[in-house]
């Protein structure tokens, strides 16, 4: 379990790198700060109330990965972070009840394809395992709708990965969550080849 | 008012008064029994269509084919009797809709699910509101039978 954590922030470091270079591309150069604080493997009935209450609102984005590995990558995030990075990207100056207009939505649908794709690329990296994701999904509703979504779409129902990751951009601070989720026994395919089969 | 709340996997019954509410419903469906004779409600906040092999010692709630015949026992066992029971069902929506495939529309598969077990114990579904692509918030007041369903920034409707 220990290893697993390990390997898991060494994942967490290596795709916040990857983020970091992309969103500053993309936000030109107004992102400054990603880091991850904090990994987490959460028992299924922990994950929904991981991130505040059940029917607070926020933003999922949603991939499903297909290659030599099999599983769901999510990003997870309270919705006025969510508008925070999208009027970054876009130069809107809406509120969060208004900004997730077509525009708006696309926008935090492609930060979601960022974060999840740097990560999956970092994944890729470790293990020389070919990932493919699918196009990215987005749901702007109650947490725990989203989150079981989410875990349901992966048929899991014992333990999720989850990688927090806090932003600050412009001084705004923004705070986000990546969450993998291997099909089961999948995560044995890392371990394996990784040679950390105790994990 | 008692309000308790049922989390994902859980089945929660009352008797005489008080709320049953589970909140955040996705793709999970949440479902109500009532003996309105006796007063007794019941709830389960469904998570998969299936129970599957190594799940045998998990919870019965979170799959629709055990968790049908648990919400019954449960009710019985509070003093409802099986034959005067009716469902009320919210939930089953399917959020993300890039996701495909066999594992894709988990949300539809528990409402037919529930559905076919329901019909398989003779217990009417008298209200229903499923499917869609939205989360919601399920309520029961067990004093009546009434169920409502809030989605976000929406005023509840009754079911």
């Amino acid at each position: 379990m220990e290893r697993k954590v390990d390997f898991l922030r060494e994942l967490g470091t290596i795709g916040v790198g990857h983020a970091t270079i992309a969103l500053s591309e993309i936000l030109q150069g107004k992102l400054f700060r990603l880091e991850v604080p904090d990994v987490r493997i959460l028992r299924f009935e922990e994950a929904a109330s991981f991130i505040g209450g059940l029917d607070q609102v926020v933003a999922g984005v949603s991939i499903q990965i297909s290659g030599d590995l099999s599983g769901h990558m999510a990003f997870i995030l309270p919705v006025e972070s969510a508008a925070v990075l999208v009027r970054l990207l876009t130069g809107s100056e809406d509120s969060t009840d208004e900004i997730f207009d077509e525009l708006g939505r696309s926008a935090l649908a492609e930060i979601g394809n960022i974060m999840i794709t740097s990560y999956l690329n970092a994944l890729s990296a470790l293990t020389n395992f070919v990932l493919r994701p699918s196009i990215p999904g987005l749901a702007i509703d109650m947490a725990g709708a989203v989150w079981q979504s989410v875990l349901a779409g992966a048929l899991i129902d014992d333990e999720v990965t989850l990688i927090r990751t806090d932003f600050s951009a412009e001084g705004i601070a923004v705070e986000g969550n990546i969450i993998l989720l291997p099909e089961e026994d999948e995560f044995k395919k890392i371990t394996r080849v990784l040679g950390l089969e105790e994990m | 008012m008692r309000e308790v709340f049922v989390n994902m996997g859980q089945i929660q019954g009352l008797v005489g008064d008080g709320v049953l509410t589970t909140v955040g419903l996705g793709s999970c469906v949440g479902v109500a029994l009532y003996d309105s004779a006796a007063r007794v409600g019941v709830m389960g906040h469904i998570f998969l269509p299936r129970s599957r092999k190594n799940s045998s010692a998990e919870l019965p709630g979170k799959f629709a084919d055990t968790a049908i015949p648990a919400l019954i026992a449960e009710a019985v066992k509070l003093g409802a009797q099986k034959r005067r029971l009716w469902a009320k069902l919210a939930g089953g929506a399917n959020l993300f809709t890039n996701l495909s495939g066999p594992n894709g529309n988990i949300g539809l598969q528990n409402v037919q699910a529930v559905q076919e077990s329901l019909k398989l114990h003779n217990i009417p579904v008298v209200g229903q509101d499923v499917a869609g692509h939205h989360g919601r918030k399920m309520r029961f007041f067990v004093d009546t039978g009434r169920v409502t369903v809030t989605a976000i920034g929406k005023e509840p409707i009754d079911i």
